[in-house]
């Protein structure tokens, strides 16, 4: 056991419990923080790779940004104190399907990484990390821009409400045989269809 | 390092025009803002005029990470058509409901750019992220119905299942990455062939990367979100979700199986036969029971999945290999464009219905022939070609199959061919019920006169005439087609 | 270079103690200071001028009774004021209080790590401050500090965004995330000969954000929405008392002097200065003493604003971190990092550079602020609710009522 590997076990340790107590909180906040403390524990996991600079911008990223947004919605939407059912009825079924993934998954990984040999790590260079994502990545990295402005602007359409919109009228679409419905319902229904979007002008275009 | 910008030139016209969109959006005001519409399809034909002028070249640029030859340049021009058509049946029905409209179009721009950089990708983090970029727009298009709980209902279940899938794949790609020391799909095969293609794991992680194309295909056991979105979606999102989001996924199977995983052929092929006979024999027998027209396109959509998987399932690996997954790719691509043709048209009818007169059960297109002959044309048009009729592009779309399974015919080979045939006599059954009802019974009192506006019309004889010439000559498209194999950049 | 291990302890306790120190004194310094601005004498009672206030009140707090209110969270309830003591703590790892020092014979870097990505940690640590305050506010269960926990973690992440932009500039400037490279950096000649080349005045507009947001960081009047008494009570620290609530008062004092810190590598040379010609045998105190003047100025600034501004109304407060500093600090970004590149092609001749400095920052600023003035915000005055600010002026109020007695015992005759 080397310095590095005693540091790899602690963090090892805290990332897994976080992630563990993450999904077996009964209180929403709680588990809200167990999975900030899972994410600082995977920047913890970067140092004994000797890349701090991905540590921190991992603690700056998820733990300082995104685990706060959760935690910033929950208590926007009132996130109450102390135990709540946050349990479902698969909890068990949940537990089998996670804990067979992980003797599997874990019987794998040793099975084919167990014996490679262990190396020292050098760090890469920060500006090496930089060209690397600026020049040779830079497609993913464009196209990745886009794709969280897209997400960006899927969040506010979803969460503004619409102009005229009560916010309390929600209608479910039928699904139903013509012969079940009531006729008189259905010509109701056309009158109001006719009016309300009548002479929509389809000769448009 | 040199860009070739010529080789991105139909995404970066796309992007440009996606960016203008939401200016524009900005910019105009009530019922100005629909006129976002024609700017998205101006945008989208300068796309395709950039994309034609592609064809016949190959070029490489970002390193070997990008890769435009004649197999993306196909796959690039059947998305920009079918986003072509979306933006035509989009118009009214997107102006009519009161969306954003701006944001709509931008989503669904986007969406189509993550589509385009599909099927060049020759990386596995460009793919992922291409596929994370069709995937997110999607998510909120189908909400889009704001009002609606159905559509709100089927966006969550789009959205988490979506993001399984897509940690499932991303965990899969970076024990890929952990065997192979690289992210290039070529390297990967260079790397995985030999002795390591039999550790367990890395047949594990290529299953795990394959589950998450298996959702965006909607495979049989990863299906569950197809029909509930489908039908709370917004019906152009639901076509483009049928259609262009499913080819996007075949596209990206067939860079990622084809050239990356091609050593370990012998595993997954079979893996994907059984999926193959899985998704159409269930996908058919659910369709049998669906009363309402969305649904039953959804699960016809997965049965379609199941042939489209059939080539995949021939895949092999060794002497020989070339020739039969050469012929399975050229398969997979044929029937790929034959599926947009007509499906799109199947959903240009729907939305034309369900516009006028919001209904959508089966039962409600009864008469269709009376209230709108060219709408129950298309309709029948559409259904047959589905089913594989004659004279139909179906029917050569599935002979495409059969082709390739006779280039080297095995008993697997075999026992698909025959899953397929029984699958199509089964699928019949369903799609000439609808055809039945549209032209035999009596319309209900009180439906109205069906008159789709123009751009509607516009998209249903295009694809009407487009499924019956295709199905006279094929060899309209499978002159390319065959001509295309794929280029793998190494 | 072997050191003892007693070389690294004795650099850190003497900057950790240097650091309490001064905000020990700035305690004392801000109430002196702004009695002064309101004709009032302030503490002077205790130790001559009464510099040892801080010193029994922190001791009154340690001995007040500790209540925790019923219904709190209490494992949360009592973690958030230490996670903002030692996160404030932690930030002054890598901010060094003079340049180097031979004692002893062994030489001592007046920093306790001075680490290749010192400013990713500050940032880093800032960012787990806020964790702190909202923590706070939840686990206290009760309207008022939950509102004031809200409010003042989206003001600190906002305002991170806007300083961590500008802080990209000087890395981008500098080209290295390590402090004492950024100090180096900024060693050699200016544009102008005689004016040193501080990156205060080639990143002009990235500074001003960053003071800005540095004032909004550590939450200081006209910013301190968090405790706007008038609407929250006291934010989200209300059901704070004794020891814990001195703890959130020693985080926000702290947070005053490590911000004060961390301005000076940043912007103004560390602890570059001229040394007089002073011999050696002294002049080793002149970075030491340039360092803490510089410090010093700043944190004189936070007071005189605590002093001068009314409280800023929250949705301007928004508006000003989104709208302003954040394109502010993007664009700047852009244009040192395209000037950053034509300085490797070749570059241009300095008073080209200038000139298209000066130019740039004069745009930007008629954008910013020429347009507003002419055409005041109609929409957000119409917009804005209920939220009126508090026009409380800013007392002689860290926060307790309890400290005011002590002041209030003799008002100016």
């Amino acid at each position: 056991m080397t310095g590095h590997d005693v540091v790899f076990v602690l963090v090892g340790l805290l990332t897994a419990g976080g992630a563990v107590l993450t999904v077996t909180s009964k209180n929403l906040m709680h588990a809200a923080l167990f999975f900030a403390v899972t994410l600082g524990g995977i920047a913890g996991v970067f140092l004994p790779l000797a890349a701090d600079f991905l540590a921190l911008v991992q603690i700056v990223v998820y733990v300082g940004a995104v685990a706060v947004l959760f935690m910033f919605g929950l208590m926007l939407t009132r996130a109450p104190i102390g135990r709540e059912a946050l349990d479902g009825q698969n909890r068990g079924l949940a537990m089998a399907v996670a804990g067979g993934l992980f003797v599997v998954l874990s019987t794998l990984v040793i099975g084919a990484f167990g014996d490679l040999p262990t190396a020292e790590v050098t760090g890469p260079r920060i500006d090496d990390l930089g060209i690397a994502i600026f020049a040779d990545w830079v497609l993913p990295f464009e196209v990745l821009s886009m794709l969280l402005l897209a997400a960006l602007i899927g969040a506010i359409v979803l969460a503004r409400r619409e102009t005229g919109e009560s916010g309390e009228e929600l209608t479910v679409t039928r699904i139903e045989m013509a012969q079940d419905r009531d006729p008189d319902a259905l010509e109701r229904e056309q009158a109001a269809l006719t009016s309300g979007s009548g002479g929509d002008g389809e000769e448009h275009a | 390092m040199q860009i070739d910008f010529i080789a991105i030139l139909p995404e970066i016209i796309l992007t440009v025009t996606a960016l203008l969109v939401l200016a524009a959006d900005l910019a105009l005001r009530g019922d100005a803002k629909q006129f976002v519409n024609p700017l998205a399809g101006l945008g989208t034909v300068a796309a395709i005029i950039a994309t034609v002028a592609l064809w016949g070249s190959e070029r490489v640029t970002f390193g070997t990470m990008y890769v435009v030859d004649d197999f993306a340049v196909l796959f690039k021009l059947l998305f920009l058509g079918t986003l072509l058509a979306i933006l035509a049946i989009s118009w009214r029905y997107i102006a009519e409901h009161r969306f954003f409209q701006g944001e709509y179009y931008f989503l669904l721009l986007t969406s189509f750019i993550g589509m385009l950089l599909m099927p060049s990708s020759r990386d596995l983090i460009m793919l992922f992220i291409a596929l994370e970029t069709v995937s997110v727009p999607a998510f909120v298009m189908v909400g889009m119905r704001k009002r609606d709980l159905y559509s709100s209902e089927s966006a969550l279940k789009f959205f988490l299942l979506g993001v399984l899938a897509a940690a499932l794949m991303l965990f899969g790609m970076s024990m890929v990455y952990g065997f192979a020391g690289t992210t290039d799909l070529v390297g990967i095969a260079a790397a995985i062939s030999g002795e390591t293609a039999s550790v367990p794991l890395l047949l594990g992680s290529v299953m795990l990367v394959l589950v998450g194309f298996g959702f965006k295909i909607s495979a049989v056991p990863f299906h569950f979100w197809a029909p509930d979105t489908y039908s709370g979606a917004p019906m152009p999102v639901a076509a483009m979700l049928a259609v262009a989001s499913k080819a996007a996924g075949f596209a990206g199977l067939v860079v990622v199986a084809f050239i990356a995983f091609e050593p370990v052929a012998d595993v997954w092929g079979p893996m994907l036969g059984v999926l193959a006979v899985l998704t159409m024999t269930v996908g058919n027998l659910i369709a049998l029971q669906q009363r309402d027209l969305i649904r039953l396109l959804a699960y016809s959509s997965v049965a379609q999945a199941g042939y489209i998987l059939i080539p995949f399932g021939l895949a092999r690996t060794g002497p020989g290999a070339a020739v039969v997954n050469a012929a399975a790719i050229e398969a997979v691509v044929f029937y790929l464009i034959a599926y947009a043709v007509m499906n799109v048209g199947a959903f240009a009818v729907a939305i034309a219905v369900e516009r006028r007169t919001g209904l959508r059960s089966i039962a409600d297109y009864a008469g269709l022939s009376g209230r709108s002959p060219l709408l129950a044309m298309g309709m029948t048009v559409f259904l047959l070609s589905l089913g594989g009729a004659p004279l139909t592009v179906g029917l050569w779309a599935k002979f495409a199959i059969l082709e390739a399974i006779a280039v080297d015919i095995t008993l697997f080979g075999i026992v698909l061919a025959g899953f397929l045939v029984v699958n199509s006599v089964i699928a019949f059954f369903y799609y000439l019920k609808v055809v039945r009802t549209v032209w035999m019974d009596e319309a209900p009192a009180g439906l109205p006169q069906l008159q789709p506006g123009f751009n509607l019309s516009a998209v249903v004889v295009v694809l009407m005439v487009g499924t019956l010439v295709l199905g006279v000559l094929p060899g309209l498209v499978t002159d390319f087609s065959s001509v295309i194999s794929i280029v793998a950049a190494g | 270079m072997e050191q003892p291990l007693w070389v690294p302890v004795l650099q850190a306790v003497v900057v950790f103690a240097y650091y309490l120190l001064i905000t020990a004194v700035l305690i004392w310094a801000e109430r002196r200071v702004v009695a002064r601005m309101q004709s009032r004498l302030g503490p002077n009672r205790v130790g001559p001028f009464g510099i040892l206030q801080t010193l029994v009140d922190g001791a009154k707090m340690f001995f007040k009774e500790d209540i925790t209110p019923g219904m709190v969270n209490k494992v949360i309830y009592n973690l958030a004021p230490l996670v903002g003591v030692i996160a404030g703590f932690l930030v002054v790892a890598v901010i060094p209080i003079g340049g180097e020092v031979t004692l002893f014979g062994e030489t001592f870097t007046l920093v306790v790590a001075d680490l290749s990505i010192g400013v990713l940690w500050i940032l880093a640590l800032s960012s787990i401050h806020v964790y702190s305050v909202f923590l706070a506010g939840w686990a206290s269960n009760s309207p008022y500090p939950l509102l004031g926990g809200i409010r003042s973690s989206a003001q600190m992440i906002s305002y991170e965004i806007a300083q961590g932009l500008a802080v990209a500039s000087v890395v981008i400037y500098a080209g290295s995330l390590r402090v004492s490279d950024i100090v180096a950096a900024q060693s050699g000649p200016g544009f102008i000969d005689g004016v040193p080349a501080w990156y205060a005045i080639p990143l002009f507009p990235a500074f001003l954000v960053f003071v800005i947001g540095m004032v909004a960081e550590a939450g200081r009047p006209p910013f301190d929405l968090a405790e706007a008494e008038g609407e929250l009570v006291g934010g989200f620290n209300t059901e704070y008392s004794g020891m814990r609530f001195g703890m959130f008062m020693l985080a926000e004092f702290m947070s005053v002097v490590t911000m004060s810190a961390i301005v000076v590598p940043l912007f103004l040379g560390g602890p570059a200065g001229p040394t007089f010609g002073l011999p050696d045998s002294v002049a080793w105190v002149m970075p030491i003493l340039w360092f803490f003047l510089k410090m010093v100025g700043f944190i004189f600034f936070f007071i005189l604003l605590r002093g001068a501004m009314p409280r800023y109304r929250y949705d301007k407060l928004m508006n000003l971190g989104w709208k302003v500093l954040i394109p502010v600090a993007l664009v700047w970004t852009l244009v040192t990092a395209t000037f950053v590149l034509i300085e490797e092609a070749g570059g241009l001749p300095a008073g080209t550079r200038l000139g298209l400095a000066v130019a740039a920052a004069v745009i930007l600023l008629v954008l910013l602020f020429g347009g507003r003035a002419s055409a005041p915000d109609t929409r957000s005055v119409a917009k804005a609710p209920d939220i009126t600010a508090g026009r409380t002026p800013a007392l002689d109020e860290p926060g307790s009522a309890d400290l005011q007695a002590t002041d209030h015992q003799e008002v100016a005759p």
